[in-house]
Formats: structure tokens, sequence, C-alpha cells
């Protein structure tokens, strides 16, 4: 049956709870119209930029209010004491402007996509964030992909299994994933299959002293494959496994659960067994009526999933001497390193947005009922 | 281009990148006899990163200076198990009577890793740039004067007799850089130097490594300098450090992927495989209870009866315990490592009932004060919550009620540098191999202030503080510091506490394993059984 002969009453209504985010507008012949799906991403892009603004806007404040002196959480105590190495200091990163002033030239250089320099590394945050942000991101999209092909899976056998062993099998393994702790779970993978199995390499990104592939992406396996360099890809590899396995089983207790429930729903509705009492085979029903009526509550959960492993995984991060993004985060705040603080805050304010953005695209891809207008 | 083949087509390509990973994951992983690099003489050094650059002039972090002290070597040093005498490294040296005037002569024939000659005008440069890039230790060389006689002769000029000078010249911080590459690459004495990011990928310096590569983040690797002539003699030819979490150094160690690991606390070496060893000493970092001699503050804090009342009510052996094995107690607030420290026999001692009597007598029954520390710290592996939580006990046995403050070290340092707190619980590291460093507790110093004692308060600790501070000759100066010690423990506003372990957990091969108070761990000095 093809997408434009499907009956009005055969329509799947838009699950309970999810509201779709934008319409796509179409012609007379059901083509969608690309003029205002550029309207609508141009507008979601302004909402964006302004949106940054205020992140920006609240990160500095919030920063700023925390009591404490940068200055003393930066020097050592003699230093700190010392008038000439604290004013060299003050002036070095602006701190002796006016915090108006101080936010106002920090939104300047923003706009020249400079940072500031951290003075908790003494290198331009775009810097560290080039270094931290491909490594959480290594770990981030393989534990999504992962995740979602057999969280996926999961929900679906549970559902279409509902009330048999399997189904009850699969609820408790979705609720353990959900509900152990990761960095308990980090530990007990790293200690099992590390320290006494010795089935994986322990921590860090690559083997000790093995050097990184020359950068391209930041992703140390996809830059071996694009190097040639078998060896290191492997290497990084199996560094990647362990740390990946840990986020995956969290992520994929959540998608099972959220796909399980998706799925009944619309498993249970008018225009699916209207569908089975056409004849139409399971797996027509399933591709066709079940999935795609199910996917977007799926999508958004998953999008959301995707943005928290990229805003950076401290605990896990930390097990795995994983120098990501979430190490970053921790180790800026904890020294007071605004312009560190704030570039973290930032990229994981446009993660979300972007995210959002995607999610909100594919929804009308996904579902044909979604307009842009 | 809206139909859903295109997101299947993706799915399908995601899903055979996810399976490409999985077989890598699959196969067997490299492990530490099979890699390339692995080849007997690599060491693998576990610590906890805290190195923001390896630039002498700039960097003051313990990782900083380990990996400093092994690419630059300093005029003066002191031996791997001795750090209570300075001996020559680049140069030799004299002192003038007066202690204002230093001159050295530098060792003939020492090189940079390039070949060129180690200079005068090297060492100018190194240590007036130390002084201008404003940096983090560039307080070390307050008040010095730095002027080259000729090309073999150097000579430091001080405002006021300083007797420690040759300790400070030891730290990895003075290390001498190749004058004529760092300028090359923009190195300059002011704060217009530009050479931090070129000594971040390379290293300048005459020390027996090289610096190879430098990730702050994760790691450091270290190669044998081939040039070096100096009298180390470096047993392997790379060093590679890396940045562990102690759980996780514990678990490498074991399992042999490092042979040396830095950062374990006392508790943690307690469950240690036997196929390991531990070298556990007192580290240098003193724990001590502030508490403020400032009436304004606290009626109750400043009076001299309840300050004894807090000496006697603290079970000293009680917070070693906790503190884990290899910890000690601080007989002074000056480290066992130092000349000057007082044996155990002149230790404060605990005495619940001196301690009930005075708090009486002090009126401390029925009020509270309040004990702040920065709770996100743990000096050594030992968090300063746990040592806060057992002396709360401890007082309240001897009638002293104590509400815990605690608070993120970045927010805490205020109130602890502008004399705020009541009672403060904190921590002191040496910044140089000298018991001058001590000298800031004094009444009227820098610390001193801190807990609201000021010059006039004892007249008799000021007076031994300035001949401290002037005075040359060692055993003099045991005896001068020594005196300090224990007039410190009887009369100031301090409780020296203890001295959390210093744990250095290696492979059996891995031999002369010293702790150093300033540089934790000479890497060129490790040795091979």
């Amino acid at each position: 049956m093809s997408q434009g002969s499907v009956a009005p009453d055969l329509v799947p209504p838009t699950p309970a709870g999810t509201v779709p985010a934008a319409t796509i507008v179409t012609d007379g012949r059901g083509r969608r119209s690309h003029a205002a799906l550029l309207r609508y991403i141009a507008r979601r892009l302004v909402i964006a930029a302004v949106l940054v603004v205020g992140l920006t806007l609240v990160t500095f404040s919030l920063t700023n209010l925390v009591p404490g002196d940068p200055v003393a959480a930066a020097l050592g105590q003699r230093a700190a004491d010392d008038p000439a190495i604290v004013a060299r200091f003050r002036a070095e990163y602006g701190l002796n402007q006016p915090l108006p002033q101080q936010y106002l030239a920090y939104l300047g250089r923003l706009l020249h996509g400079d940072l500031g320099v951290s003075w908790q590394t003494h290198h331009p945050v775009t810097q560290d964030l080039a270094r931290a942000i491909p490594a959480t991101m290594e770990i981030a999209f393989c534990a999504i992909i992962a995740a979602a092909l057999i969280g996926l899976t999961f929900g679906v056998w549970s559902a279409y299994k509902r009330g048999k062993v399997t189904d009850q099998v699969l609820r408790v393994v979705s609720l353990i994933g959900i509900s152990v702790p990761t960095f308990w779970m980090a530990i007990l993978c790293f200690s099992t299959f590390y320290y006494r199995l010795g089935w994986f390499p322990g921590s860090g990104r690559l083997s000790p002293g093995q050097a990184a592939p020359p950068h391209r992406t930041g992703l140390y396996t996809v830059d071996a494959l694009l190097a040639g360099d078998l060896r290191t890809f492997v290497d990084a590899a199996s560094h990647l496994a362990m740390p990946v396995m840990v986020l995956t089983l969290y992520t994929v207790g959540l998608l099972t659960r959220f796909s399980r429930s998706s799925i009944l729903e619309v498993l249970e509705t008018d225009y699916v067994r209207a569908a089975k009492a056409k004849g139409l085979s399971s797996w027509t029903v399933f591709r066709k009526y079940v999935l795609r009526a199910a996917a977007i509550p799926i999508l958004t959960i998953i999008g959301l999933a995707f943005g928290s492993l990229l805003s950076g995984t401290v605990l896990v991060e930390s097990i795995f001497s994983w120098p990501g993004l979430g190490t970053y985060a921790y180790q800026s705040a904890s020294k007071l390193d605004l312009l560190g603080v704030m570039g973290v805050g930032l990229f994981v304010g446009l993660v979300y947005l972007t995210i959002n953005l995607v999610v909100d695209l594919l929804y009308g891809f996904i579902d044909p009922r979604v307009r842009i207008g | 281009m809206f139909g859903i083949r295109r997101p299947l087509r993706l799915v399908a390509g995601a899903v055979l990148v996810a399976a490409s990973l999985a077989l890598g994951a699959c196969a067997q992983p490299p492990t530490p006899s099979d890699d390339p690099t692995s080849n007997g003489s690599q060491i693998v050094i576990d610590t906890t990163f805290d190195i923001k650059t390896a630039d002498p002039g700039r960097e003051y972090e313990p990782t900083g200076q380990i990996v400093v002290k092994a690419l630059y070597d300093t005029l003066l040093t002191f031996a791997d198990n001795d750090s209570t005498k300075v001996i020559p490294d680049l140069a030799t040296y004299e002192a003038s009577a007066d202690l204002t005037e230093f001159t050295f002569t530098l060792v003939q024939g020492r090189v940079f890793s390039d070949g060129l000659p180690v200079t005068a005008d090297d060492v100018v440069f190194s240590l007036q740039r130390l002084q201008g890039l404003k940096g983090n230790p560039s307080f070390l060389l307050d008040g010095v004067t730095v002027t080259k006689v000729d090309d073999q002769t150097v000579k430091l000029t001080t405002e006021q007799p300083n007797p420690a000078l040759p300790s400070i010249l030891a730290t990895p911080s003075a290390g001498i850089l190749n004058s004529t590459v760092v300028k090359s690459h923009g190195g300059a004495i002011d704060e217009t130097d530009q050479a931090e990011e070129f000594l971040n990928s390379t290293s300048a310096g005459s020390g027996p490594y090289t610096l190879q590569r430098l990730d702050i983040a994760s790691e450091a690797v270290l190669v044998k300098n081939p040039q070096y002539n100096g009298s180390q003699r470096p047993t392997y030819d790379t060093v590679i450090l890396r940045n562990v979490e102690p759980a996780t150094q514990k678990m490498n160690v074991e399992r042999g992927e490092s042979q040396v690991a830095l950062g374990l606390s006392g508790d943690q070496v307690t469950s240690l495989s036997s196929s390991v060893k531990l070298t556990s000493t007192p580290s240098a970092t003193v724990v001590f209870l502030l508490i403020n001699a400032d009436p304004a503050i606290s009626t109750l804090t400043s009076n001299p009866q309840f300050v004894q009342a807090v000496k006697s009510a603290i079970d000293y052996a009680a917070l070693v315990d906790l503190a884990g094995a290899g910890a000690g107690q601080a007989t002074s607030l000056i480290p066992t490592q130092f000349l000057g420290t007082l044996p155990t026999s002149q230790a404060l001692t605990f005495d619940l009932e001196q301690a009930k009597a005075a708090a009486t007598a002090a009126g401390a029954n029925g009020q509270t004060v309040t004990l702040s520390f920065p709770n996100d710290i743990d000096p050594t592996g030992l968090p300063l919550v746990n040592v806060a939580q057992k002396i709360q006990a401890q007082l309240a046995a001897a009638g002293i009620t104590v509400d815990l403050a605690p608070a993120p070290f970045a927010t805490e340092i205020d109130a602890y540098r502008d004399g705020k707190e009541q009672i403060g619980l904190w921590y002191w590291n040496p910044d140089y191999m000298d018991p001058a460093n001590y000298l800031a507790f004094g009444p009227g110093q820098t610390v001193g202030l801190r807990s609201g004692w000021k010059a006039d308060a004892n007249p008799a600790i000021a007076d031994l503080v300035t001949q401290g501070y002037t005075t040359g000759d060692l055993a003099q100066r045991k005896a001068l510091f020594e005196a300090w010690g224990l007039a410190m423990n009887a009369e100031s506003p301090f409780v020296p506490l203890l001295q959390p372990a210093s744990n250095v957990v290696s492979q059996p091969s891995v031999t002369n394993v010293y702790y150093n108070p300033v540089w934790i761990i000479n890497v060129a000095g490790l040795g091979r059984a």
C-alpha cells in the first residue's frame, strides 16, 4: 500500500501525549513545500541564536554569583598573596573590568568564535573543547547507536509478547538498566572485564605510549581508519568498548521501556486492527502502521538520551580516565574557571537545540501528518 | 526526499559503523608486552593530573613539578634520599656572610638537549623570565636581582638576607632553559613572553629527559635526552605519565599495565595485592587547625585557654589512624622531612582531663564555635571532611561544641585568607625545601594574620621568625627552627595535626623509589632490579 492511498479512517492518530512541534505544508499532491521548510528552519535558527545569548547570560551570571574569588582558586596560596602576580592574572583574563563589561567583551569575542582562554588549562577554550568533545562524542555515538538498536528491538519484542515470560524478563532487564547507577556499573565492568578477566584494556583512549592518529575528526577510531592504521583502530576500539557498554546498558533500559509502551498503545488502536482485518501481513502492519506511529515518542527519547550522553558523563569518564567533556566541565566548575564553564554551557545548550531541531525535522520524515508552516 | 527510505539507509550505515567497532573491540587488545613502545625500558606512571603547563616559569602544580624536574636541570638540587642538604647540579655556589649575595659558578661541559652549552646567559634569562612572567611561581624570586658576572658565573643579590635561596633555586620552576631556542620561539623575560605553547610541545632544557608529547588531560611522554651529561643515570628510555583516578591506578599497577601509582590513599593501600610493593612515608603536607585569635571574630576562640583546650582535646593518634597507613602526626608545623622538625616526643599530646579543665576555664561550655574547611579537597587522599568530623567528636568529649561548616575550596579560601574563620581546618604544602616556608605561620606573617595573630601578639616568637629568615649556618638553623616549632606548639593559635601518607605503589622491578616533598618523585632516579 502506498503512503498516498491510506484511507482517512486508517490514518494513525498522533500518539497520546505527543504534540508535533512542527507541521509540513503540502501542496495538493502531497509534496512538501521546500520554501516552508526553509522558513521553518530559519525561524528555529533565529530562536536558537536568541536562546544562545540567553544561555551565555544565565551561565555568566550564575558563575559569578558563586561566592569565591577565581584568583584564589587559580593561583597558589603564596602567589595569591603577591599583588603583582594577582594584578597580572586579573589583567590577563579581564577580571579587572566591571562584570557587565566582562560579559559584553565575552559576547564580542564570541561573535568571532573566540571563547577566551581557560585559566585552568592556559589554553583557548575552543582548543580544550576541540579536544574534549570528540572524546565524549565517540562514546556517545557508539552508545546511542547500540542502545537504539537493542532498546528498540527489546521494546518491540516485549510489546508483541506482552504478558509472557519474554516480556517479563525484558522488563526486568530494562528496569535494572535504568536503576543501576552508571558509575557503579562502570566500576563493576572495569573490575570484572579488565582487572579480573583481562578481556578489555584498561583506562584511557589508547594504550600507554600509543600515539594518537593524525587529527581529522578527533574520533580516534575514525581517524585511525582514515589514516589506514588498523593497529591504532583496534587499540582505540578496544578502549572504547567498556565505556560504551556501560552507557549503552542505561540507555537500553530507557529505550526499551519507552518503545514498549509506545508500541503497545498503537497496537490497541482501531486502525491497526482494521489493517490486520484487511489481511495485511504482520510485517506490513508493523512497519507501516505500528512502527511509524510509535516512532515519534521514541525518537524524542533517543534525542534526549543522546543529548545527555553528549553533555558528558562525569563519573564514567572519571573511572575510565576518559578525557571528555564531563571531566572538563567538572574541573572547570571546581576551579571557578568562568570561561571554561561558559564554553561547556554553550556547547551543551547548542547540542540540545540542534537535537531538538533535528528531531522536529525527523517527525516530518516519519509522520506524513506532521506539517511545517 | 522526505521518504522513510533515507533514514533507513542511515540506520544501516550506523549499524555498519557499530559492527566495525564491535569487531575492533572483540579483537585482542594490545597489552603492554606487545606494544611496540614497550621494549623493557619504558615505565608507565599513573597519577592524578593537575598539570597546566610544562613551562618551568609558569608551572606550579605537583604533576608539573614531576615533568619539569625531568626536563630541566636546576643550578642546585637535592639528593633523592636527603631533602635537608642542597647539592650542586648545574653549578656550585658561595654565599656572602650576610646572606645577601650568592655567586654561582657553572659546572664545565654541561649541555642542553640540542648540544648547545649551558651558559651564564641562559641562567640569567631563565631566572629573570621566572620573575618577569608574573606567573604562579614568580614569588619564589621576589626581591632577588640576577646578574651575569662572566660566561660561567652568575650573581644573585637579595634585598634581605635569604638563607633559603639555595633551596629555592632547587625547585623545578627555577629550571634553566636554553635561551637561544626559547627566544627564537617568542621567549622573553616579561609578560610579553609567548613561549609557553612551544614549551608544551617540546622541551628546551639540559635535564635527563626531553618532552615528546604532553596532553594535560591524559598523558605526558618523556624520552631520554641523548645529550644529557649530568650526574644522574636514567634507567628508562621512555617515561609515560598518565592521568588516572586513584581507584583505577590501583587496578592498573596490580595488573602490571602501569609500573608505578602515585595517588593511592591510606585506605586503598591496605588492600594491595602482594604482587606490588608499597613505599609509604608521611607526606610533607601538614594538616592543621587555625584558631582565630581575633576577639572581633570570636571572643571564645581568641581566649588562650580555649586554644590550650583544643590542643589537649585532640587525640592525635586517632587522627593518624583515620588517615591510614603511612600517615604520621605532625610534630610541629615543620614536617618530618625538613631541617628543624621536632621528634615525636615533643609533639602535642592528648589529655582529655586537661582539655576539659581548660575548656571550662575558657567558658566554652554552652557556646558553639564554627569549624570551616574545604570539603572538595583531599590532600594526598585524605578527605578533610573525615578529619573535621573526627575533631568535632573529640572536642565534644572535652565540652567544646563545634558546628561544621564545609564549603568548596574556591569559596572557603576567601574566608581563610581574610581571617574570617573562627576555627579553620587547612593544609600546607611546602613551596621549596627549607623550613623558612613555615615562618609564614608566625605572628604578623601571612598565615599568622589569617588567624588574627598580629606581630606584637608574641614578640618572642616574632624574634625567632626574624632569626629564621636571616640565619645561614646549618647547625644554628636547626636549633633555631626546633625552638620555633616548640614555641609554636605551646603558644600559637595553630594546631599541627598530621601528615597524610605519601604512598608510592610500584612493581617489584622498580627500584630507588623516593618521595620528595616538592617534586614528588624523580623519574630519572628510578631504577630497575
